[in-house]
């Protein structure tokens, strides 16, 4: 069937999760294009991190859609939604601290590989996952680091160690939980500067959560704010820094 | 394992082969059981070292294996190779059901978990006495003769072939396990479960795979013992020897697979030694023990291939 072109990759509709009185969600609704990069931004606690585990099913919504490359996936385990092509960073970095950067993304990419439960066919997914792996290495600038043991990488490095596992996945949509979190303010520079050029370059559809405002204006070609919970604005990074309601309940509180 | 240990290895199971060439019965019997309980510690290795499930029930799968190979070879006549391999598999068939169970729970509730199933057979040998033989357990197990020429098996330097022929085919096994792909997502929920399931595995297939594995061979192990010894009685399912399987694991080495066997040849070895010297030998293994937790905590096959890779590093970052 020919898709119309105005469907999105990524559609939540009415996605709300509550914890106890607390609603961390709100009737959230949002459409991802493909090949866009989309930041999320909001107050500590906007629940960002929140919409992330939502969308990846390690929490399910209380109430609402989300609907992926036509498909529903609203409450399928986490494991089948990484499957289907939705891969992630964490905002707390998580990585295999004992394995090199190397076998981190070989793990990575392993996860994907069709054969991976098929008994004997070791060296083969190793290969294959290995080269997809040394790819998104090279993308991030890491081979130069790719046999260290990932615990001892520089927290820098161990950031985008943790991009180039999930591009190692080959996804659809790539979930970016604050990247430059923890960073100084010249690894910050060097790794945003380094993600520019990857997603410049990959064309890869991006949700991106970001406090660094000048990080957000660079990378993103539209913007979400999220405040409580719920969608304040949504639009271009200039209308959206135009908006008196995120001036008042973000970018006026920051600065 | 690093490449420049397979021959080591490769010279031990050569001196194991002539064993009985130079040793006086009574050592080959100590060696006989050293061998089966250090398959039984290798195999929860794959379990505790290599995927960080800590069973503190993992006689449950010694036990069922001597019970099955012990009632087989009593009631039905089958030959000992049938006997001891049905005895194996059927223990990893019934593992799939208790990890399945035991792996709805993460951390110590799994620990608490393995160790209630361990129970609930321990239990089940003392009341199904027609079975079980109840508190007296099955007596006179006999190592009857195979049809294809297996007979030579069921001497006792022929059982103990069997037994080191077992022991090399599951380190051969597991080695290939914990390298493969397969073995990769083991080492990946050890590190970090959380980070495995985000990356897209099913981390709960992978833990009842291992489980059923270390089960399988763990009983294979207790499937040896019953034909050795001639007997299994409950004993065998106790959680003493669950916790003293642990301990053999740690001693030895986890994570190591070789390590595991050496912890359980130790274990035999200060058992035997200081049972001479003391009643209270349990207390003086319990002390050394402590020792090796506390400041040995990678095992004596840590200790010793750490040397190795040190002198390898020294001599390598030399002028
Ligand atoms: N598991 C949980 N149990 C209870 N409350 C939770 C849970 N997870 C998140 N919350 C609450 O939901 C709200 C949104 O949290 P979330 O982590 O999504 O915010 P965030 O926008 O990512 O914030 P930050 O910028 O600090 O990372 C917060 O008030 C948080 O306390
Ligand atoms: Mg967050």
């Amino acid at each position: 069937m020919h898709r119309a072109p105005d469907v999105a990759l990524l559609d939540l509709d009415g996605v709300t999760r509550r914890y106890g009185a607390l609603v961390a969600l709100d009737q959230v609704a949002m459409r991802v294009e493909e090949g866009e990069v989309r930041a999320v931004i909001g107050p500590n606690g906007a629940g960002k991190t929140t919409l992330f585990n939502v969308i990846t099913g390690t929490v399910k919504p209380t109430a609402g859609l989300i609907r992926f490359a036509d498909q529903a996936i609203t409450g399928l385990p986490s494991h089948q939604i990484c499957r289907l092509g939705i891969s992630r960073t964490f905002q707390i970095t998580a990585l295999f601290p004992e394995m090199s950067a190397r076998e981190n993304a070989r793990l990575a990419a392993q996860a994907r590989h069709p054969r991976r439960w098929q008994p004997f066919a070791g060296a083969r997914i190793f290969k294959e996952a290995q080269a997809l792996a040394d790819a998104a290495l090279e993308q991030l600038g890491l081979s130069g680091i790719a046999d260290r043991p990932a615990g001892l990488l520089s927290h820098g490095d161990q950031r985008l160690l943790e991009v180039a596992m999930a591009m190692a996945q080959q996804p659809r949509v790539l979930l970016l939980d604050e990247p430059t979190q923890g960073l100084s303010v010249e690894e910050t520079a060097q790794a945003v500067d380094t993600l520019a050029r990857f997603l410049q370059a990959s064309r890869m559809t991006v949700l991106l959560v970001e406090h660094d405002m000048e990080v957000v204006f660079r990378l993103a070609h539209r913007i979400t704010v999220l405040h409580r919970g719920a969608v304040i604005a949504d639009g271009a990074p200039d209308e959206v820094k135009a908006d008196a309601r995120v001036q008042d309940a973000y970018l006026g509180g920051l600065d | 394992m690093s490449a420049a240990l397979r021959p080591l290895l490769i010279v031990v199971v050569l001196v194991l082969a002539l064993a009985p060439f130079g040793l006086p019965p009574f050592a080959m019997t100590l060696l006989t059981e050293a061998l089966i309980l250090g398959l039984f510690a290798m195999s929860l290795d794959l379990m505790f070292g290599y995927t960080r499930l800590v069973s503190f029930g993992h006689a449950a799968a010694y036990g069922l294996g001597a019970y099955a190979s012990g009632w087989l070879l009593l009631h039905t006549g089958m030959p000992l190779l049938f006997a001891v391999f049905g005895a194996a598999l059927l223990t990893g068939v019934v593992a799939i059901g208790i990890g399945w169970m035991c792996t709805l729970a993460t951390g110590v509730s799994f620990s608490m978990l393995t160790l209630a199933f361990a129970q609930l057979l321990y239990a089940i040998s003392f009341k199904w006495t027609s079975v079980t033989g109840g508190s007296d357990g099955l007596a006179g197990i006999p190592r009857t003769p195979g049809p294809f020429g297996f007979a030579a098996l069921t001497s006792k330097i022929g059982f103990y072939y069997l037994v080191l022929a077992c022991l090399v085919g599951a380190f051969l096994l597991c080695f290939a396990l914990v390298r493969s792909p397969f073995g990769a997502v083991l080492r990946g929920i050890r590190e970090n479960e959380a980070k495995t399931i985000a990356l897209g595995y099913n981390t709960r297939l992978y833990k009842i795979a291992v489980v059923a594995v270390a089960y399988a061979l763990g009983g294979l192990a207790g499937a040896l013992y019953a034909p050795f010894a001639g007997f299994a009685n409950t004993e065998l399912l106790f959680w003493l020897l669950s916790g003293q399987v642990l301990i053999m694991v740690i001693v030895g080495g986890s994570g190591t697979l070789v390590g595991p066997i050496l912890g359980a040849a130790f274990f035999m070895l200060m058992e035997h030694q200081l049972s001479s010297w003391t009643e209270a030998w349990a207390l003086y293994f319990g002390l050394i023990f402590i020792a090796f937790v506390l400041f040995a905590p990678q095992g004596i096959w840590g200790l010793a291939t750490g040397r190795l890779q040190m002198g390898r590093l020294r001599r390598a970052s030399g002028p």
